[in-house]
């Protein structure tokens, strides 16, 4: 039965063979996806949970296995976790409030058609998007700065993402109508004030997706801190991750014996850990996740 | 309060590679459509008005009217402040404002697309200018609860605009540019957002406001009824050139060209081209259709005047000064619209698309309808005659 | 100040003047009037000054004989042409690091620049509004997990003691870290990527099918065109623009493959095929004697092949298609 035939007898709601074969295996597939992206992530909170002998042993499949909360119990003992904690917090508040005074101005006035030189500004701005010095020269920036091993040398470069500038820019450019600005005007507000009556308080949904955006960056960051800082007191958490998770692994030989021991010790805490590093974003992103494909939405409606 | 001069003002859109780029595709998209604004290019760019006097006198009440593309939302503008003046000058009671921020210039604007603030009450949005003057708050409280009063919106001063009809929408932003007692009020397409029927309620309420407060008015415009019920003046444009400046009356009993012509009065104005105008021993006749028509005592005595000769002319008659079942002419009912109290005719005469317009009372409806040829005649001293090459009005 | 210009004389100051005064006046009082601008520019110009131009100033090191701590410009700078270079191309680690970069980025980009695209447009064929819009947000997800946390997991399921490995156990197989393995670096890093970013990837096109004007998609229905016809015929050319930006961008992007992360998943097994010329970079300019010069010229090698790339693919868009980036 072909797609006209139904279509004749009824209207189009009906579906034809081929469109239900397409309809299903499109479903399958796209269901397929979701268990390979939730299964590992399911993976990790059952393992957390589970007596470590039977994570080790391969008895954690489906299902925690001897409930236990020894992982979180341990994990708060270990204080390189929270020192970096807090590290992250105040970098990425820091980084927040920072990169929001500088990006949301400078997109606003991009935005303005009437911005002297904006065509310079703009190829200003756009450069480095695809072309930089590379990582020795910016260490060296950042070294005659005085900013290796200050804690400023993880949060000012961070404080502004040219794509998040553009971004900001096209929100702008697309949801503030030149009359009201025009009004504003002719009611006597000066470009300051513009800004600050106008445009900032509509504008709290470029903000927050900006903040988050931010945010989300700096905490999930660890490559500047690791060139950068010395000081283990002043490493943020993702450092920190690094060396509970990763740093082991290719350090270790020796017997299976030994290997075995050692996996028993560490693995659960890897577990507890990956989950409590990421339980901030987790929290967060399912109210947050709106804003973000907004942001990228914004971004798109210039292509 | 104040009056206005406006000289040779002139706006030119510089030719911006941009520009140019996007005029460019929007002409190809929109050539097959309706005709597009016929600006003059220059080598500096694209004129959109092009030498603009006019005087404003105080508590004036002067409409800008025109087609799409006719620069009189530019003009305004740059009375407004926000657009350059490209050459002339602007004054504003005595002063030369051409250089002054638009704050500075003493004006308020109600916009097209009311531009309120959404954030803002009813009342802030009101307040806002006030406060920005650091006017005390007691007197923000007063001037604000005055023009809420005048307006009728005093129950919507807490609501947001959301919140808001768009009539209502409409009064509050009027309110917010009345609360400053400007110099000059502008108005930019104020109504065109707005449904028939508001739109009628609204333009009355425009006049009765008016009454109660004593300042300027500059009002554009495309509809030409609000211009004809508003204005004081009204000042036709095309193409960025002033057309004609008069009063209601004078722009549509001797409009100066076909354009304003045609432009003012719904429905629009009967032109017979192809007619001729003779001077047989000082005497002159318009042939239309075949047929001789000798014009008025007082019609003569002005072509005489002007020493015009014969030349080919189109003659013009409105559809309200036509009458039927008698005369010379004849055409075909091609649509017959019963509009209540009276009957619209369109007829197809020699080729001419002629529309009548008659009173229903006493009228056999069966016999003006689709298909029958009907006679129709029209009063000499009513016609219109205009030069067939150059368009303009030769009485 | 700003009433300067008002004021009876006004008159015969604008008429007096020749048209170029004019012109410089009427620039200058542009620039006064929108001089708050360029005071919200400042910051971020400054910023994008500091920590993306003057490193691009700091690219001269690459023809130097550079040591940490000389000035980049100085009384005692020793300029040695393109020594650096040349050293670079003869290094023995020229080859494997150019063959590892590439085949990264190459397969990484076969796989990984289809794959959003094609989960784009079947969660936007999907029957359900709201289930594509659950499935959208499962999939956003693992785009916020860290990069340490990413190869954190790695380790633990991939590990010697690690879920895989429980698995091809049970099923009677050898254990092996595959972390240790050479030849299982690229599908691990790329898969890996893959999983965390196809969701993320996606939006964009998603963005841009649900602006497909619907009543395209029922004149398709009307004319008898089946739900996969419609993603052919009408949904695949809706994005076709898209599609060419991204392509363009990714192709430019492409030697810049996220070398934090092949970093992080280094091991002294598969070093071999994980040395990228980003991590050498890292590791001659930063870590060990330092080698900044040389570490400058390679890095600055890299950036020029991406440059290249994005010319070239941008002219050839331009060549073929509308779509360009400039």
């Amino acid at each position: 039965m072909s797609v006209k035939n139904s279509a004749k007898r009824r209207p189009p709601i009906r579906l034809g063979f081929g469109d239900k074969v397409f309809y299903t295996i499109n479903a399958l597939f796209l269901g397929l996806m979701a268990l390979i992206v939730i299964y590992p992530l399911y993976f990790i909170v059952i393992a957390a949970i589970s007596d470590p002998d039977a994570v080790l042993g391969g008895k954690v499949v489906l299902y925690p296995v001897q409930i236990t909360m020894d992982g979180f119990k341990r994990i708060l003992q270990e204080k390189s976790i929270w020192t970096g904690y807090l590290n992250t917090i105040i970098y990425t508040a820091l980084t927040v409030v920072l990169s929001l005074a500088v990006t949301v101005p400078a997109g606003w006035a991009l935005s303005r058609k009437t911005v002297p030189g904006k065509k310079l500004w703009m190829i200003y701005f756009i450069i480095p998007m695809f072309f930089g010095g590379g990582l020795i020269p910016f260490y060296n920036v950042m070294s005659s700065l005085g900013l290796v091993g200050s804690m400023w040398s993880v949060i000012l470069p961070s404080i502004l993402s040219v794509w998040n500038l553009f971004m900001t820019k096209t929100f702008f450019e697309s949801s503030i109508p030149d009359g009201l600005v025009e009004a504003a005007k002719i009611d006597g507000a000066g470009e300051y004030r513009i800004f600050t009556s106008l445009v900032l308080p509509l504008s709290k949904a470029i903000l927050a997706v900006m903040a988050l955006y931010y945010a989300i960056g700096q905490w999930n960051s660890y490559f500047n801190a690791m060139i950068f800082l010395q000081d283990e007191a002043k490493y943020p958490l993702q450092l920190v991750l690094k060396e509970i998770l990763i740093a082991s692994e290719s350090t270790m030989g020796g017997s299976g014996e030994t290997i075995l021991e050692q996996y028993r010790m560490a693995n659960q805490i890897k577990y507890v850990s990956v989950i409590v590093s990421s339980v901030p974003v987790l929290l967060l992103y399912p109210f947050v996740q709106k804003y973000f494909s907004q942001g990228v939405m914004i971004g798109s409606l210039k292509g | 309060m104040a009056s206005l001069t406006l000289r040779d003002i002139t706006k030119v859109y510089p030719n911006a590679e941009g520009g140019q780029k996007k005029k460019k595709k929007k002409h190809q998209v929109e050539e097959p459509g309706k005709e597009k604004a016929n600006l003059q290019i220059t080598d500096e760019g694209v004129v959109a008005v092009q030498k603009f006097n006019l005087d404003i006198a105080d508590r004036e009440f002067i409409v800008l009217v025109g087609p799409s593309g006719c620069g009189k939302s530019t003009t305004l503008r740059m009375i407004a402040g926000l657009e350059e003046i490209s050459s002339g000058e602007l004054y504003i009671g005595d002063r030369l404002v051409n250089e002054v921020a638009p704050k500075d210039r003493d004006i308020a604007m109600v916009f097209q697309s009311y531009a309120l603030y959404p954030h803002m009450t009813v009342y802030e949005n009101m307040a806002f200018s006030l406060k920005l003057k650091k006017t005390p708050k007691d007197e923000i409280e007063r001037k604000v609860r005055e023009a809420a009063e005048i307006l009728d919106i005093t129950q919507y001063l807490d609501r947001k605009p959301k919140a808001l009809s768009g009539g209502q929408r409409q009064r509050v932003a009027i309110g917010r540019a009345i609360v400053r007692s400007p110099q000059v009020l502008l108005m930019d397409e104020p109504l065109s957002n707005l449904d028939a029927k508001l739109r009628n309620q609204m333009r009355a309420e425009i006049i009765k406001l008016r009454q109660k407060i004593s300042t300027t008015f500059i009002y554009v415009t495309h509809d030409q009824t609000e211009a004809m019920t508003l204005g004081d003046r009204i000042v036709i444009m095309k193409d960025g050139f002033i057309q004609q400046i008069g009063t209601p009356q004078e722009v549509f009993n001797h409009p100066v060209n076909l354009f304003v012509a045609g432009f003012i009065g719904m429905p629009q104005m009967n032109f017979f081209e192809n007619s001729k105008l003779t001077n047989d021993n000082g005497v002159y006749e318009v042939e239309v259709m075949g047929k001789k028509l000798r014009l008025t005592d007082s019609q003569q005595k002005a072509l005489k005047e002007k020493k015009q000769g014969p030349c080919n002319v189109v003659l013009g008659i409105r559809p309200v000064h036509m009458t039927i079942d008698e005369g010379d002419f004849s055409g075909k009912i091609e649509v017959s619209e019963m509009m209540g109290s009276e009957l619209h005719l369109h007829m197809d005469a020699e080729g001419n698309d002629v529309v009548a317009i008659i009173p229903t009372v006493g009228i056999d409806l069966a016999a003006h309808s689709i298909g029958k040829t009907v006679k129709f005649a029209f009063r000499p001293d009513l016609v219109h005659l205009f030069d067939a090459e150059s368009g303009l009005n030769l009485l | 100040m700003r009433k300067v210009k008002a004021g009876p004389d006004g008159a015969a100051l604008t008429a007096d003047m020749s048209p170029r005064r004019l012109k410089a006046r009427r620039r200058w009082r542009r620039l006064r009037e929108n001089h708050p601008f360029l005071v919200m520019l400042l910051p971020a110009v400054l910023v994008v000054f500091l920590f993306n131009y003057l490193p691009i100033y700091g690219v001269l090191i690459a023809f130097q004989d550079f040591m940490p701590g000389d000035p980049i410009l100085g009384k005692y700078t020793r300029w040695i042409g393109f020594e650096n270079f040349t050293r670079f191309f003869t290094d023995v680690q020229f080859w494997p690091l150019m063959k590892n970069t590439f085949l990264l980025c190459i397969i990484g980009f076969v796989i990984g620049f289809p794959l959003p695209i094609i989960i784009a447009l079947m969660l936007n064929a999907m029957k359900g509004r709201r289930m594509s819009k659950v499935l959208q947000t499962i999939f956003n997800g693992p785009h916020f997990i860290s990069l340490v946390v990413l190869v954190g997991m790695l380790t633990l399921f991939f590990g010697r003691y690690g879920l895989v490995n429980n698995i091809v156990a049970g099923l009677g197989g050898e254990r092996k870290s595959y972390f240790l393995e050479s030849g299982a670096f690229r599908p691990l890093y790329i898969l890996s990527s893959n999983w965390q970013d196809f969701g993320w990837s996606a939006i964009i096109y998603i963005a841009a099918l649900s602006n497909v004007d619907p009543g395209q998609h029922e004149a398709a229905i009307l004319d008898g065109a089946s739900r996969f016809q419609r993603v052919l015929h009408v949904d695949l050319p809706a994005i076709m623009p898209m599609i060419s930006v991204m392509l363009i961008m990714s192709i430019g992007g492409l030697m810049g493959v996220g070398y934090e992360k092949a970093l992080l998943m280094q091991t002294d097994g598969n070093l071999g095929v994980s040395e990228l010329i980003a991590t050498y970079v890292y590791k001659q300019g930063l870590t060990g004697v330092p080698n900044q010069g040389y570490a400058t010229a390679i890095g600055l090698f890299n950036s020029i092949i991406n440059v290249v790339l994005l010319i070239i693919a941008n002219t050839t868009s331009k060549k073929f298609s509308e779509n360009s980036l400039w």
